[in-house]
């Protein structure tokens, strides 16, 4: 990989990290999503600049080019990060309704047709 | 004993083996205060254990970690007007005739008085050595960030005015809300205060801190957020 694209992907790294760091201080993202997203931006900086080991990466996938093995590497993240994003937002869902349905069931029924006596005249 | 209503927030998540017990220990204690359990969604018998108890109950229909618990009795004490609280592990862990100690503290003209395993020798129960380190590097942290000279940063043994847990009911860590409220209350100006008290160890059910995932993540967790707490006072500084 030529040192241009090395610093073009730190540069994109080092504002991925202020942005995500900016996100928590303004509580727009837990500590555990930023920890993530630090953890990512770590290995991917490394895998970009150690190449020895972004060598043993692309001759593992396959690919023509270093840069293409970092492309997969955050194809897949991207995959997982994906997956885990739908089981929690349906964990999510389940517990609004579950929260929702208890809300309901403890307010005070209102309106509705009298019960002891008749429906008009 | 500071002047005022004062109530004890217990938050509890799958604690039937203890809880029962805990309570009983501090009515017998007779101190004054109303006691809170906060049930944490728990899916055992904890909320069975206190039927008939004269205790006050808030349950969450899930459980949402114990900063979230601890943060609904915050906002309970809020409420309900309570002019001091004393926050205690439901675990037996904190032994109620120690929360006396607590209280005696800060009637001395401090806003928030911690309970120490770490400040002098109590006795009791000895915190593992890795454990015991960890504190030692989050108390370091503290004193560095936000200039508050306390051992015991993770202590859940707590008491404090209004004044500190009207802020903390609106802005408290969801987990693991430990040295990173120490470090925001001493970059706030609050009055910080640790007494050293007897710990027990627990003898029934499983720590918040036992899986390995939580060790692994906790240390890192507790640094990033020390660091976000004097990032966010600074910019509050800055008025943006």
């Amino acid at each position: 990989m030529s040192f241009q694209a090395k610093l073009m992907i730190s540069a994109l790294l080092v504002g991925n990290a202020i942005l995500v760091v900016e996100l928590l201080r303004k509580r727009k993202l837990t500590e555990s999503y930023t920890l993530l997203w630090l953890a990512v931006i770590s290995c991917t900086a490394m895998a970009t600049w150690a190449d020895r080991l972004l060598a043993r990466l692309t001759r593992f996938f396959g690919a023509a080019a270093p840069v293409s093995a970092l492309t997969l590497l955050s194809l897949v993240f991207v995959l997982i990060m994906l997956i885990y994003f739908s089981m929690k937002i349906s964990r999510l869902t389940r517990e609004l309704k579950e929260l929702a349905q208890q809300v309901a069931l403890r307010t005070p029924p209102s309106g509705g047709r009298d019960r002891g006596g008749g429906s008009g005249g | 004993m500071p002047e005022g209503r004062g109530v004890i927030v217990i938050p509890a998540y799958n604690e039937e083996e203890n809880i029962g017990a805990v309570v009983v220990e501090l009515l017998e204690e007779s101190l004054g205060l109303d006691i809170l359990i906060v049930d944490d969604g728990s899916k055992d018998g904890t909320p069975d254990r206190l039927r008939g108890l004269p205790v006050h109950v808030l349950s969450h229909p899930m459980n949402l970690g114990y900063g979230v618990a601890v943060q609904t009795g915050f906002k309970y004490a809020v409420l309900r007007g309570y002019d001091f609280l004393v926050l205690m592990d439901a675990d037996g862990q904190h032994v109620p005739s120690q929360v006396r100690l607590l209280l005696e503290e800060l009637d001395r003209e401090r806003d928030i008085v911690i309970g120490s395993r770490l400040a002098g020798d109590a006795g009791g129960y000895r915190i593992p050595f890795l454990r015991r380190a960890g504190i030692r590097f989050f108390s370091f942290l503290a004193k560095v960030l936000g200039g508050v000279s306390i051992r015991d940063v993770t202590s859940g043994f707590q008491a404090m005015r209004r004044e500190v847990f009207l802020l903390l009911a609106e802005e408290y860590p969801t987990d693991f809300p430990d040295a990173e409220v120490v470090i925001m209350l001493g970059l706030k100006r609050f009055r910080l205060a640790e007494v050293p008290t007897l710990v027990r160890e627990r003898k029934r059910g499983k720590s918040m801190y036992s899986s390995l995932g939580t060790v692994l993540y906790y240390p890192f967790k507790s640094i990033l957020a020390s660091f976000i707490v004097l990032l966010r006072l600074f910019r509050e500084r800055e008025g943006r």
